[in-house]
């Protein structure tokens, strides 16, 4: 009997320590924590997943390209329209494809992220206009989940083995594909990058990149935002919150999007005359640049919450713990699932609005998705940025077959754009939202 | 010897007890917890856990393990989703579409395991590859919003009287769960079937020698954890709101840790549904409440770990005490 009172004293005191032993560093080793995650469940998933991979990717292709002919219209009118305005619309260098043909009936793999979000199957309707304009053909295969980068890998190393003309690849990681992008290098097979730039590419290996820019997207995002609570950060008397949620801080283009908007967001509240802490996350605490007072004295805090997990449901919680502060007026999702975890802690709470005057927090999305969509219409998301995936996946294609042309071409930049309940059905917003 | 009843002798208690001191540190060190809010949403994302844990005590019980729950749910959620979606399903039969499916892939399980011999942890490892595969071929699936046609189905878990800010919300799910826990637990120890449950794993061939159909009781075990997951998807597509496909891997273990923490014990033939019940909620408190206090949310799976090994120490403890005083 002793013992098992001990037993549970013991216990007990052990759970107190570690509450005690954490509870001081808020701001601990989140990076090293949130990469070491991602690395044990891609290599716990890697075996798993591995058989019903190729399987289901091929499906995915046969799929989409079902669904295209509906979807290739839009691509049209919007290729139209940018290719028109190409220069005011934030697309870079688009003319290097006029009149480009290809020489041969080109057969390119193509390896995304996942088919988790429709975001990718948007990017193939656009790989399948590209495709049929320019007589070439391509084959889509991605992991199950984002996190499955073990998989990636090897689809690309699979790709590799084939000799193709030409990879266009989204990395899940781009750290853990450089080596099998040496290879491309030494076997002469142009690789293009879409939706994900890879900093750190072997010499030689990359043909071109068509990404967004994450940190001018970021920033739109910020610009948006701005507008609806100017007036409410340059009157306040009492320090006011803008949190931000990140899915997570490791992949490049969420971190380049939310130091984007962290970034702007500073300069226009510094702008306005008022002070601003950066709090939360370690990582963006760090890399943000230009917060000139701590969060007990700044005018203005940005709380920045990322999850342990890519799930909705702990980017909700982190947003619930922001939105249910008292001085919080703003909140951004910096992707879809953060931005949905957003809505989701909003279901409970009913705090989020269009109106900052009558107590509404404003929220900031990004991507799209039928239900941030919703969401968007009836009023309860301010606004959202969005890539265009449907241009990217459509012009990776068109630089593809350049390089496999042997030309020698120049990154593609593509721009955010933002869009709220006004311009949501606009010819040039409208393609790109997907469900 | 008769055995004096300790309220410390049961993991159960000490479990409840950890959940509370939770709380109270919550209490005192988040101003934003105290809300009601807080509670309501940390209820609404603890049902599918809370059912998925339900159906899991099973075969942990007869000692094995059902890995295929987490991407099963999800499956299921997508599965039924789109078919709501793109077919015009209505929601009442997406819920029994969900169903069916959880019986079925439960069913599958318990035949590999029970009829066909498979250790539990290769066959069920298998239905999680293959739901997760299934899951990934459809596309990302929102249910019915609360506004939408069909969207009553949120009401199974959670009344909302009144629109907008003034909302009052109720969150019925858990009386649904205090329920069908006592259900449960009335059926684990008071069937033939409960009995047996545990019969099996306590002693398999022993159980199969006394004349007791061991095959069929075991086909059912999986099944009874297959339709509660079913269930446990319909919570998931109430709370989520876009199902994303090829999601799910690792939420099976927050329902099989909650499990141990609530005393099963690991090696098979002891364990209660109020104990599966109480497990959960401490793995959900940390889980949601560890972000509230200001904490990176990865420390929730580092103390997570923390209290399971403490759980299944409280096991072991208390079984060398029970062999010496013998």
């Amino acid at each position: 009997m002793k013992q098992k009172v001990v037993a549970s004293l013991v216990s007990a005191a052990m759970v107190a320590t570690l509450f005690a032993g954490c509870g001081s560093s808020s701001t601990s080793t989140s990076t090293s924590a949130a990469s070491s995650a991602a690395a044990s469940s891609a290599a716990s998933s890697s075996s798993a997943a591995e058989e019903s991979t190729s399987s289901s990717a091929a499906e995915e292709t046969s799929s989409s390209s079902a669904a295209t002919s509906a979807s290739s219209e839009a691509v049209e009118s919007t290729s139209a329209s940018s290719s028109s305005s190409s220069s005011d619309s934030g697309w870079t260098n688009l003319d290097q494809f006029d009149g480009l043909k290809a020489n041969d009936a080109y057969e390119f793999p193509v390896i995304v992220k996942s088919f988790q979000s429709t975001y990718w199957q948007a990017a193939l309707k656009g790989m399948d206009q590209a495709a049929s304009e320019l007589g070439v053909t391509y084959s889509a295969q991605g992991p199950n989940a984002e996190s499955d980068i073990a998989d990636q890998v090897n689809m690309l190393n699979t790709a590799i083995s084939s000799n193709p003309k030409g990879i266009a690849l989204a990395a899940c990681d781009t750290s853990s594909v450089i080596e099998s992008l040496q290879t491309c290098a030494d076997k002469n097979i142009p690789v293009v990058a879409f939706d994900t730039g890879i900093d750190d590419a072997p010499e030689g290996s990359m043909a071109c990149t068509v990404v967004t820019d994450n940190t001018a997207a970021g920033a739109t995002a910020a610009d948006g935002m701005w507008e609806a609570i100017k007036d409410t950060v340059t009157n306040a008397t009492d320090p006011v919150r803008i949190g931000e949620v990140s899915q997570d801080a490791t992949a490049l283009n969420i971190q380049q999007r939310t130091l984007g908007f962290i970034n702007e967001m500073i300069s226009l509240v510094q702008g306005a005359g008022k002070t601003v802490a950066v709090t939360g996350n370690e990582f963006y605490v760090d890399n943000a640049e230009g917060a000139d007072a701590d969060e007990g004295s700044a005018d203005v805090v940005i709380e920045v919450g990322v999850p342990a997990q890519t799930t909705v449901e702990l980017c909700s919680t982190e947003a619930q713990t922001i939105l249910s502060k008292d001085d919080t007026i703003a909140i951004f999702g910096s992707n879809q699932v953060a931005a949905e975890g957003v809505l989701a802690a909003n279901a409970n709470l009913s705090v989020l609005g269009s109106d900052v005057s009558a107590g509404d927090i404003i929220a900031v999305g990004f991507d799209a998705g039928s239900t941030i969509k919703g969401a968007i219409e009836d009023g309860t998301m301010y606004g959202a940025v969005t890539q265009s995936p449907l241009m990217m996946g459509y012009y990776a294609l068109y630089a593809l077959t350049a390089a496999a042309n042997g030309e020698t071409l120049k990154d593609v930049d593509a721009p955010g754009y933002w869009y709220n309940a006004d311009n949501m059905n606009d010819d040039q917003i409208a393609p790109n939202l997907y469900d | 010897m008769t055995k004096k009843k300790s309220l410390l002798n049961d993991q159960r208690f000490i479990a409840a007890l950890v959940a509370i001191v939770l709380v109270v540190i919550y209490l005192i060190f988040s101003k934003e917890f105290r809300k009601y809010t807080s509670f309501l949403s940390m209820l609404d994302f603890s049902y599918y856990d809370i059912l998925m844990a339900y159906g899991v005590t099973f075969p942990l019980i007869t000692g094995g393990v059902d890995l295929s729950i987490g991407t099963g749910m999800v499956c299921y959620a997508l599965v039924a989703g789109q078919m709501v979606r793109n077919n015009g399903l209505p929601v009442g039969a997406a819920i029994v579409l969900c169903l069916v499916l959880g019986l079925a892939i439960g069913i599958l399980n318990g035949v590999l395991i029970g009829v066909m011999g498979l250790a539990p942890f290769i066959a069920t490892l298998s239905t999680c590859m293959i739901t997760r595969g299934i899951g990934s071929m459809c596309s990302a699936t929102p249910w019915p919003t609360t506004s939408q046609a069909g969207g009553w189905f949120h009401s199974i878990f959670k009344w909302t009287f009144g629109t907008g800010r003034q909302a009052f919300k109720f969150p019925f799910g858990i009386i649904l769960m205090l329920v069908l826990m006592f259900v449960l637990e009335f059926v684990l120890n008071h069937t033939k079937f409960g009995r047996y449950t545990i019969a099996i794993g306590s002693n398999r061939e022993a159980t199969a020698l006394s004349g007791i159909n061991v095959k069929f009781y075991h086909v059912m075990v999986y099944a009874v954890c297959g339709l509660l997951v079913g269930f446990s998807s319909v919570a998931y597509a109430a709370v989520t709101p876009t199902v994303q496909p090829g999601t799910g891997a690792g939420l099976e273990m927050d329902a099989i840790g909650g499990v141990f923490v609530g005393g099963v014990s690991a090696t098979g033939g002891y364990g209660s549904i109020i104990g599966s019940f109480i497990g959960t909620m401490v793995i959900m408190l940390l889980k949601t409440g560890l972000p509230y206090i200001g904490l990176q949310s990865n420390w929730q799976q580092i103390i997570t770990g923390a209290v399971l090994i403490i759980s299944v120490m409280i096991d072991i403890v208390k079984k060398k005490g029970a062999a010496a005083k013998a």
